[in-house]
């Protein structure tokens, strides 16, 4: 469904992704593991088109997504939940689930999308004309993925969505990824948070330094040695939902 | 019964002055651009309208919409001028951490291009016509309505009444149709706007423009009823519409109309007890005030106005 070849991004001089190439089959949660500053967010704004590549190769569904504009991306059938949610404050819950429709012109079915994510979010609904600012943490994680899923994505990019959530949120929220991918939906995941993606994702790979270094099944990945040490070990003793920041 | 007809002279002086405040909430309030040359924009306009008006004869009804087409066409120069820079680094990641890509510093460069276009549209308007009180085509009301012991002047309560169906109709636009959100949500998070596929820089480009054109139908209203234009009112634009926007809440389309009638009620009561210099005096005063309940609010608040 998506593959990445040899793509390299750069700020400046500085070189955030060195020849990276991976993949992400249709109807799987493929997740994208890696320390801070490895390079995860700079490859989901590049896939995104906020960053465009200094090389490599993106394909999705066959087709090329290289000088394509976010918007562009977005009919192409991509939607990015970003890191820290960055919904829109001053907006009220249902304009920022307006606002991620925004490329579509079918109004009644927009209303109907609504419905569905507040169905699936009842929080959300509770809280349908308040200003998205006035959120909480694991509210606005919640907006940020109804808004992205507004746009009717075929591949569902999520930037670290347990960031900075307490371990109840965090396990709501994955509680929807497992929901989400059952309905079909794709997921490339990015999260630190290696516990619970080992419940909900099909195939890992490991970013270090801007360089794919590891690519696996969960059982695979767990039975790296080095990775174990980083990510599992130290936390195998701590509840399930506390976050393996390394 | 003297202080009533103030009250109502104030009331009816409203009517331009949210005509004034509206383009300025639009472009400072809501796309977050300091715009300093706003008002010597709309006196290009007007000095356009004034030469078409006198040196080629147009009548009133081309003249009106050719002085709100210059001043549209000169905030697309003000925002390839001066926010070019910031549209075409818009939607980058940087912006999301302006420490990093010096987004402040932009912001204050644009700032200062915009006050470096304020000067050189006034300097255009000041050599290409030398006599500078000129004559802009009149509509003023030659009588004015009794009820009483009140009079009303008819031409201004139709102004008043353009203005508020003018707001009113704005805010409607921006509440409820999809280039609303867009600007709104441009203004308030570019990047998430981006990631939601709205074309972010066309957004505010048309958005800023709008602004701008909204100053020339504010100066439209002004002179027509002034029946002359001075170089004195690019700045009388930019003060005004500034007073308003900020006692407004600098973002909230109907909050113009309680800045407008704030001001003009104010001025009218300042001019009748201390003449003209008490009036300006108080239009200063509350500038200043508003200033500062301003900044004390933006000290406090950290969710930023509230678009409403």
């Amino acid at each position: 469904m998506l593959e990445i070849r040899e793509l390299a991004c750069a700020y400046g001089k500085i070189e955030a992704l060195r020849d990276v190439s991976l993949s992400a089959r249709a109807g799987d949660v493929t997740c994208l593991l890696g320390p801070n500053g490895a390079g995860k967010t700079t490859l989901m704004m590049t896939l995104a088109g906020i960053l465009q590549p200094t090389r490599g190769t993106i394909t999705f569904e066959g087709e090329s997504l290289l000088g394509l504009s976010p918007a562009q991306i977005v009919d192409r059938g991509l939607a990015l939940v970003p890191e820290n949610r960055l919904v829109f404050p001053a907006l009220s819950v249902r304009e920022n689930l307006m606002a991620g429709a925004y490329r579509r012109k079918d109004r009644a079915a927009i209303a109907g999308d609504i419905e569905q994510q507040l169905d699936r979010f009842p929080r959300l609904r509770e809280r349908i004309d308040q200003l998205a600012g006035t959120l909480s943490g694991g509210e606005q994680q919640m907006l940020a993925l109804a808004r992205a899923l507004m746009s009717r994505p075929r591949l569902l990019l999520m930037d670290e969505p347990s960031v900075g959530l307490a371990p109840k949120v965090v396990a709501e929220i994955f509680g929807i990824v497992r929901q989400l991918h059952a309905q079909g939906i794709s997921i490339f995941l990015v999260e630190q948070n290696v516990h619970m993606a080992l419940k909900v994702a099909q195939h890992f790979f490991l970013l270090q330094q801007g360089r794919v270094t590891f690519s696996g099944t969960p059982g695979e990945l767990a039975a790296d040695d080095v990775i174990h040490r980083a990510y599992l070990a130290g936390s195998e003793r701590k509840p399930e939902s506390d976050t393996a920041n390394v | 019964m003297e202080f009533f007809q103030r009250t109502l002279d104030g009331l009816l002086e409203a009517g331009p002055y949210a005509l004034v405040g509206l383009g300025l909430t639009l472009g400072f309030g809501m796309l977050r651009r300091v715009n300093l040359a706003y008002g010597a924009g709309a006196m290009l306009g007007a000095y356009t309208g004034s030469w078409l008006h006198v040196r080629m004869d147009w009548p009133i009804w081309a003249v009106l919409p050719a002085v709100i087409v210059t001043t549209a066409l000169t905030g697309l120069y003000v925002q390839w001028l001066c926010f070019g820079e910031t549209d075409r680094t818009s939607g980058s990641v940087q912006r999301a951490s302006p420490a990093v890509s010096g987004a402040d510093a932009r912001e204050v460069v644009a700032l200062a291009a915009s006050f470096a276009v304020w000067m050189q549209l006034e300097q255009l308007c000041v050599n290409w016509i030398p006599q500078h009180l000129k004559r802009f085509p009149d509509v003023a009301a030659t009588q004015e309505w009794t009820f009483g012991p009140l009079g009303l002047r008819p031409d201004r309560l139709l102004l008043s009444a353009i203005a508020i169906g003018l707001v009113l109709a704005v805010h409607h636009w921006m509440q409820h149709s999809r280039t609303g959100l867009a600007m709104r949500a441009t203004a308030v998070h570019p990047l998430a706007a981006d990631l939601s596929g709205m074309p972010v820089a066309k957004v505010q480009r048309w958005g800023f423009v709008l602004a701008c054109g909204l100053s020339g139908v504010a100066a439209c209203g002004v002179l027509a009823l002034e029946g002359q234009v001075t170089p004195m009112f690019g700045m009388w634009m930019l003060m005004k519409g500034l007073t308003v926007a900020m006692i407004g809440g600098l973002g909230s389309v109907r909050g113009v109309l309680f800045g407008a009638i704030c001001l003009g009620v104010l001025e009218a009561h300042a001019q009748a007890a201390w003449g003209a210099i008490g009036r300006d005096a108080a239009a200063w005063g509350l500038l200043l005030l508003a200033l500062l309940i301003r900044q004390r609010s933006s000290a406090t608040s950290t969710t930023g106005s509230v678009y409403a």
